[in-house]
């Protein structure tokens, strides 16, 4: 079999190994961290602050309008919740096909899932014109006489998918930490600290028995998320392929956003895990070099199906011979909405190819950028799918344009600081990797006789 | 699965391969209810102490089907019984519309029953279990003999483990 | 009776005498009850003819008659108790001791009529509980037949406005004559103040187009008892009239039979859209193109882009001084053709061969010449309205008549006898008055509703003029820019609140019956005029006797008018009926060819043509002269061409912008002689590269708080009664106005939404240009029994006159967002008029499309809804859940239409008091957050469907009239079942080869059928290849 790098640099011992990742929890945290944690949370408060003036004065204030009904968050929802599939996969998919490469950055991907999808949750519900109401969504038991919800709306299948989701990766995120909480639970200092982390490991232990049958949960759980994980931007893009609308009504669009998801999901790992590395040094050893290199390798994999898909789609416009269909692809890539199209290619195509070359790959300031880059495009992906194809549609007297406002920007921005808030706040309290899983593979790719052990 | 409080000796080792070792020595002295503790999963671990596969699988299987019938019948009632409309001029009963709403819940259900059969047979949660040693979460192991296990005696129990390398035994009162 | 009765009496008593009567009959009320024979004889209490009533005990038929009003007033009160602006002391009436015509949450529909200045239409007007809610043409009337104009349906809104007057005011002025000071007055001192400097002499009225006979007789008597002048004069008036005087001896607007005519010839004459009665040429116009295979053909020569020369089917543009050769050209390629004189024929020799002058194709000048021999007796040759007011007007009309007399129409398709002979403003009198004020002939001018302050040009020196005199009495319901400046304001009532009669076409008479007692403290003009004569005892008896002018009218129908039409009835059943139909007397359909008095040969062009750019001002079809400009309706309805709301601009073509680098909405400065007036650009297309368009009516500065600051005054461009023709140059001044349009894009891009074909292609094949598809569906479908709602609109016929989008708004309750949100495409209209150009972009030509929602059948919008606020009824109506509705807005995205509009703010929280008075109690406000569309107006559905099986009988074809259909003067909306075989709907969705469905392919089944337009153009239409177009 072929040599592999180490998985683990710097020959930890099992102490080692605990003592480091513990670290962030059980110090002080930094002034930097500080500094990222007050911005992230002023941003979140003034989130906070223009969803309350949104819901309190009208939908209006965003953008929105005829034609354009969808705009900034919707848009910005299907980003989040795109982001929010990196984790799953990489903790499910990956471990499936035994990548143990997978073990020291699945904890904080699937964090970042979790907190994606929450993120992105909120805007189904604020996006509509009565958010009051929004339980309505849900088919239950009323005395209205019967009134129940339409099982046809691809909105309802987004409610369950999203719901079900959200859900199922929390639960298989906490399943994963009950074994590393436990350790912290052990290694507090003092009494509180104790208790908190005694609960939230539920009094584990670490039995023989209890680790059957947690990798056996473990397992499940993988295969359980690997069909939801695909599902769930499958669904989503049905929200556009179901209408009948030119650019929407399209067949490509469930693998195209599966792709486009892990594609804008890895970027967002990238950068995170670059921004953690730069603020616990420590983790450098677990989530190595090699580490971020075959995630760039994926995003490149994943940006060429997305710049597969452009393609695919224009072809299949044309050769559809539909009037309608053509027209809006051109529009597309010439209308007035043309300047972010050509973004959505340039950062979501184009700049993915620097991860041809190794040196670029392995340079985290590069990977760093591109990161962002591909970020920037994949929401302006969204953008486009949304806007453009709405704008201009069947009649042309309904032609106009997004009437993008200051809260559309409010919205956008102030996302981010929820996520970022409930991110650094993670790093803080839980372990950031997955101390039981990177045991296992310490001795991974050392000394050969060594192989097979751990698996 | 809480058991009443039973006492017993266990064994601290220092490294994996020796401790695998010895449970498969103790399993083979005619124990069989002890058990061993270590920071992280180990495989060789389960033939060793005799561990038999977890019955997880199966609440998966039945509690998906479940899901699934659940989220047929709920479609189907209320579109096609309860609250028959004409809705965009479909069938009101549009299987294929509902086919998405089916597979969530067909997760959803078996994802959640087997965490809870997960939880289940673990025996958690569990408020303030004994500890053996705060290092065994972290870098130590452990195997334990429960004073109730087949042809059990302290000294005998004592003396096996520490000629199989653990480097500390302690008397617990509990486990 | 309680003690409560008995205080609401007493205080009914000392309450000065109610001045204009409450009183009026419901159309449907055709049962002579006992109590309806009680209050016919009761109802002169008032008045010196109580003598009929003698016999019966008068008193109590006094209390009666008193409690009756009271009653009356409360039934209104009461219903809309809300921020009601009646008097506390009727608040308190039980409802229970109703009028019998009123019942709650039954409407009643009344005859009315509306005249605003040019233009007469017979009304209906409806009421719920008293209150006046929808305005729609009285379908019996001789003229108008169903339609109204928006205008006519938005003065509805005039009557509940905020900025409305509600008691007499006074004006105190410094020595400059500015206005230093508004106070209210009593009606009695401001009647003394008033009578005083009457008596003083030297009295004269000022006043527009008056159609009245009733109002003419009171004035009659005025100015017999006050030895006055009275002064006509229309902003908007032209010199037809005093052009048929000088050519056939008679001042009368003549009767256009567009129905009778196969070639119209319009030069500039904008019938359809804001010229003579537009909704009567409407519907004669459509009349005479219903029929496919012999329908007129219509020749327009515009120097702007008016709605008739969108309807044209050959258009020409050319620019105002090239009308005249327009006329003379075409003489003189008939001649010989059709007997002419000598002299005439050397004077049209000069115009021979005009076209290549006008830049038009010589061929196609001679075959429009061609078409008017062929079609002698069966043609019109008109020119008309502001657009015409060139320095040649006079001599344009008089060739215009010529033109009409040697082809033979006069008699035929132009009848003098069926004309209106009340319009007879002009600017010869204004131009007296002027001059008799100035020399200080006038000491107290009376202004009637006629605002020269804001519409008639500086250089006039009206202004000047008004200064020397005294007394300037004002009566309006506004406070305007004539307001300001005059002494008193003898606060007129709204239209709606006053008696009156009509004559709109010379021996049809219309009446018009108030809506609502007097809301607030106001007086009708009349009123004041006869209170005014009884104070200072002059004029004859009848005007000082009579306490109402309720009682002047109908005592002037009695003793005189019912003599010529009553045809012997006796009068109180003549009058009934009067009130019931709304009209009486025949229109004359056809007059012996009167003899032409003019000279031709001596006409001469003054009108110079090498001005680089003339001016052409135009008002437009929602805002007109101006008075109605503070309607929010009216500034909301998109331009009937341009599509614009909110604003004027200047017209210019696309050559001249490109050759300017003028953009859309770059600001221009334009000068005409002294006066300047900036204004954004609109890039027009099919406009003459010469012409420089502007709209009048904006720039209102005292119509109130709608029309603030909306557009610019182009009034102040007009010299001297010209509006036409004036050479104006402009510059940029970099500044930029948005201008906002419900239209995102003006071509349909190769796609088949409005199927347009020529004469020639239909000859070939009725279903011409059409592109069926095959569609089918993979189940069964849902069965409608019962009623299926369909819609069918005949593009042919529809000219975009938009009178159905007012009428919506109205009876839906639609809401008014304004300029900035209309520019963010959140207007709310339920029902729109797409304008699309074809052809080339030089001389654009124009298609009408009225689109709704289509109410699908596998409706896409309902498909996507997760909370099912949209489904389908088994009648097939789409339908809103608005209390379900979350807002998800899915619905709109997938609706290929995009006909859903989003209720984006609390829209409904914005009505001003009292507007809410003006809303449709049947129809809900929609509240924030939720989706709302057309609804096949389901309430209306509901109404006559109870209507039916109340009188047990099934439901017949056109029992149940949709908003739009009911306004629509051309018939182009037909509502109906499409279960029911013989419906007129059901006919067109089975047999008619021109009906298509939008968006076919799309499979969504719509329940509207859409007929092709048929441009009569002689041309054939080229084969387009593959696409969908």
């Amino acid at each position: 079999m072929l040599k592999r790098n180490p998985l683990v640099l710097g020959n930890k011992t099992l102490k080692d190994v605990s003592d480091d990742i513990c670290a962030p929890i059980e110090r002080i945290p930094s002034k930097e961290w500080m500094g990222l944690f007050l911005g992230a949370k002023g941003l979140f408060i003034f989130y906070i602050l223009t969803i309350a003036m949104v819901i309190s004065t009208g939908i209006g204030l965003l953008g929105v309008n005829h034609p354009v009904a969808w705009g900034t968050m919707i848009i910005t929802f299907v980003f989040w919740v795109g982001i929010g599939h990196a984790g799953t996969l990489i903790s499910a998919i990956l471990f499936l096909f035994r990548q143990k490469w997978r073990t020291s950055v699945a904890r904080s991907a699937e964090a970042m899932t979790v907190f994606a999808v929450a993120t992105a949750g909120i805007f189904p519900l604020i996006h509509t014109g009565r958010p009051w109401l929004d339980f309505w969504l849900f088919p239950y038991p009323n005395q209205r006489g019967p009134l129940w919800v339409n099982f046809r709306s691809p909105l309802l299948w987004d409610v369950f998918a999203v719901s079900t989701y959200a859900t199922v990766s929390s639960v298989f995120w906490i399943v994963g930490m009950i074994p590393d909480l436990a350790t912290v639970r052990d290694r507090a200092k003092n009494a509180i600290r104790k208790k908190i982390y005694g609960a939230l490991s539920f009094g584990w232990r670490g039995t023989a028995k209890q680790w059957s049958h947690f990798e056996m949960i473990y397992l499940v759980l993988a295969g359980l998320s690997t069909p939801l994980v695909l599902s769930v931007h499958t669904i989503v893009s049905f929200d556009f392929a179901v209408s009948q609308l030119p650019g929407w009504h399209t067949t490509i669009f469930p693998p195209y956003f599966v792709a486009g998801a892990i594609f804008s999901g890895f970027a967002m790992v990238i950068t995170l895990m670059t921004l953690v590395r730069i603020g616990f040094p420590e983790f450098k050893n677990y989530i190595t070099i090699d580490h971020m290199e075959v995630m760039n390798k994926i995003i490149m994999m994943t940006g060429l199906m997305v710049g597969y898909a452009y393609g695919a789609e224009f072809l299949i416009a044309w050769y559809s011979g539909n009037d309608y269909e053509r027209y809006v692809f051109m529009n597309r890539a010439m209308g007035p909405y043309a300047w972010s199209y050509w973004i959505m290619v340039s950062c979501n195509v184009l700049v993915p190819q620097l991860f041809w070359f190794k040196k670029i790959r392995r340079s985290i300031p590069i990977m760093f950028v591109v990161s962002i880059f591909v970020n920037i495009g994949m929401w302006f992906e969204r953008f486009v799918i949304t806007v453009t194809s709405l704008h201009r549609d069947f009649l042309p007297s309904n032609w106009g344009q997004y009437a993008w406002s200051i809260y559309d920007t409010a919205i956008l921005v102030g996302s981010f600081g929820m996520f970022f808030t409930i991110f650094l706040l993670y790093l803080r309290v839980l372990p950031a990797i997955s101390i039981a899983e990177v045991k296992p593979v310490l001795n991974v790719g050392k000394e050969d006789e060594h192989h097979g052990k751990g698996h | 699965m809480a058991k009443k409080a039973i006492g017993g000796i266990a064994g601290i080792f220092l490294d994996e391969a020796t401790t695998v070792n010895a449970a498969t020595r103790v399993r083979e002295a005619g124990f069989t209810k002890f058990d061993a503790l270590s920071p992280y999963p180990i495989h060789a671990m389960e033939a060793a102490c005799g561990i038999k596969r977890s019955p997880i699988p199966y609440v998966t299987f039945v509690a998906g089907c479940v899901g699934l019938l659940a989220a047929l019948a709920l479609t189907y009632y209320t579109s096609a019984v309860d609250w028959a409309i004409n809705v965009g001029g479909k069938p009101m009963f549009s299987l294929p519309a509902f086919v998405p709403i089916m597979f969530e819940l067909t997760v959803l259900f078996a994802a959640l029953s087997s965490v809870g059969a997960f939880f289940y047979l673990c025996g958690i949660p569990r408020i303030d279990p004994p500890i053996i040693d705060k290092d065994i979460t972290c870098h130590k192991f452990a195997i334990f003999i429960p004073e109730n296990d087949v042809g059990y005696s302290a000294d005998r129990a004592e003396k096996l483990l520490k000629d199989l390398g653990a480097v500390e035994i302690k008397k617990m009162a509990e486990y | 009776m309680s003690n409560t009765e008995n205080k609401i009496q007493s205080d009914n008593e000392n309450r000065k005498i109610e001045r204009d009567s409450t009183y009026w009959r419901s159309f449907e009320e055709l049962n002579n009850t006992p109590e309806f024979q009680k209050s016919l004889q009761t109802e002169f209490m008032s008045s010196p003819l109580r003598e009929e009533s003698k016999d019966e005990g008068s008193e109590t038929d006094g209390v009666a008659r008193r409690d009756f009003l009271k009653l009356m007033g409360a039934s209104i009160a009461l219903t809309s108790a809300a921020g009601c602006i009646r008097r506390p002391v009727q608040k308190i009436v039980p409802y229970n001791k109703q009028p019998e015509e009123v019942t709650v949450g039954v409407s009643n529909w009344y005859t009315s009529s509306y005249f605003d200045g040019q233009e007469g239409l017979g009304l209906l007007v409806k009421s719920r509980e008293g209150r006046p809610v929808h305005i729609s043409g009285n379908p019996k009337f001789p003229l108008n037949g169903n339609g109204a104009s928006v205008k006519a349906q938005a003065s509805l809104l005039g009557l509940y406005e905020p900025n409305r007057l509600q008691k007499p005011f006074r004006n105190l002025f410094n020595e400059k004559r500015t206005n230093k000071e508004t106070v209210g007055v009593s009606w009695e001192e401001l009647d003394t103040k008033v009578v005083e400097s009457l008596q003083k002499g030297g009295v004269a009225i000022l006043s527009g187009n008056i159609s009245s006979p009733s109002t003419k007789a009171v004035i009659g008597d005025f100015k017999a008892g006050f030895n006055a002048d009275h002064y006509v004069w229309e902003p908007l008036a032209d010199d037809v009239v005093e052009a048929q005087a000088s050519s056939y001896g008679e001042a009368v607007m003549p009767g256009f039979r567009y129905d009778k005519a196969q070639m119209i010839v319009s030069i500039d004459a904008d019938f359809l859209g804001t010229w003579g009665p537009t909704m009567t040429n409407n519907k004669r116009f459509a009349d005479g193109r219903r029929n496919i295979d012999k329908m007129s053909r219509l020749v327009s020569f515009d120097s702007t882009y008016s709605l008739t020369g969108a309807n044209a089917d050959i258009r020409f543009r050319i620019k105002p001084s090239q009308q005249f050769d327009v006329v003379m050209g075409l003489i003189s390629e008939i001649v010989g053709k059709v007997s002419v004189s000598d002299a005439v024929k050397t004077a049209v020799a000069p115009y021979n061969g005009i076209a290549d002058k006008l830049g038009i194709s010589a061929e196609a000048f001679k075959k429009v010449a061609a078409d008017l021999v062929k079609n002698q007796g069966e043609s019109i040759v008109v020119a008309g309205g502001i657009q015409t007011k060139t320095k040649d007007s006079m001599a344009l009309q008089v060739a215009v008549n010529y033109l009409n007399s040697i082809l033979g129409n006069d008699g035929k398709t132009v009848v003098a006898g069926a004309g209106n002979k009340n319009l007879t403003a002009s600017f010869a009198q204004i131009k007296n008055l002027i001059a008799k004020m100035n020399a200080g002939d006038v000491k107290t001018l009376i202004i009637y509703r006629s605002n020269p302050f804001y519409s008639l040009s500086a250089d006039l020196g009206f202004a000047e003029a008004l200064k020397k005199v005294p007394t300037v009495v004002y009566s309006n319901d506004k406070m305007d820019e004539t307001a300001v400046n005059a002494h008193y304001v003898a606060t007129d009532n709204h239209a709606l609140e006053t008696w009156g009669d009509s004559e709109f076409a010379t021996g049809v008479y219309g009446i018009h019956q108030p809506l609502i007692r007097t809301m607030y403290d106001t007086r009708s003009f009349q009123l004041s005029l006869m209170t005014w004569a009884y104070m200072a005892k002059v004029g004859p008896k009848r005007i000082q006797e009579f306490e109402t002018y309720y009682d002047y009218v109908r005592n002037l129908w009695k003793t005189e008018m019912a003599a010529k039409v009553a045809g012997g009835k006796d009068f109180e059943s003549f009058w009934n009926g009067f009130l019931q139909e709304g009209f009486v007397g025949e229109l004359a359909t056809t007059g012996s060819a009167r003899t032409f008095k003019g000279d031709v040969s001596s006409l001469k062009k003054s009108q110079s043509s090498d001005a680089t750019f003339e001016l052409a001002l135009y008002p437009t079809v929602n805002i007109g002269d101006g008075t109605l400009a503070n309607i929010g309706w009216l500034q909301e309805l998109p331009d009937v061409v341009t599509k614009i709301v909110w604003d004027n601009y200047a017209c210019v073509s696309i050559k001249t912008a490109e050759a300017n680098k003028l953009r859309e909405g770059d600001v221009i400065e334009l000068t005409v002689g002294g006066n300047k007036l900036s204004l954004p650009t609109h890039i027009q297309p099919g406009l003459h590269d010469q012409v420089v368009a502007v709209a009048v009516g904006y720039g209102r500065t005292h119509a109130g708080d709608v029309a603030k600051g909306i557009g610019q005054n182009a009034f102040t461009l007009a010299q001297g009664g010209l509006y036409a023709g004036l050479p104006v140059e402009f510059k940029k001044t970099g500044q930029k106005i948005e201008l906002v349009t419900t239209q995102g894009h003006d071509s349909m891009e190769g796609r088949q939404i409005v199927v347009t074909a020529t004469n020639k292609d239909i000859q070939k094949s009725k279903d011409a240009n059409i592109h069926r598809h095959h569609t089918w569906n993979i189940w069964s479908g849902h069965q409608y029994n019962g009623h299926k709602w369909g819609m069918a609109i005949d593009l042919n016929t529809c000219t975009g006159c938009s009178a159905c989008m007012t009428a919506c708004q109205s009876e839906n309750n639609t809401a008014v967002v304004g300029k900035k949100y209309v520019m963010q495409g959140r207007e709310m209209h339920w029902i729109r008029i797409d304008r699309y150009y074809t052809g080339d972009v030089e001389n654009a030509s124009a298609v009408f499309q009225p689109l709704m929602c289509q109410h699908c059948d596998n409706a896409p919008c309902e498909t996507v809804c997760p909370v099912v606020a949209t489904v389908h009824s088994s009648e097939g109506l789409n339908e809103q859940i608005y209390n379900r509705c979350v807002g998800t807005r899915y619905c709109s995205n997938n609706c290929p239409y995009k006909v859903r509009r989003f209720n984006w703010f609390n829209y409904a929280k914005l009505i001003e008091k009292p507007m809410h008075m003006a809303l449709n109690p049947e129809v809900l406000v929609r509240a924030r957050g939720v989706m709302e569309k057309c609804t096949f107006c389901v309430q209306r559905i509901k109404e006559g469907k109870n209507k039916a099986k109340i009188e047990e009988r099934p439901l017949k074809d056109g029992d149940i009239k949709t908003a739009c259909e009911a306004a629509c003067p051309t018939q182009t909306i037909v509502f109906g079942d499409l279960n029911d075989e013989n419906s007129r709907v059901a006919k067109v969705f089975k047999a008619e080869p021109r009906a298509y469905e939008l968006l076919e392919e799309w499979y969504a089944k719509p329940s509207v059928r859409y007929q092709t337009k048929i441009k009569n153009n002689d041309q054939v239409t080229p084969k387009k290849g593959g696409g969908h177009a």
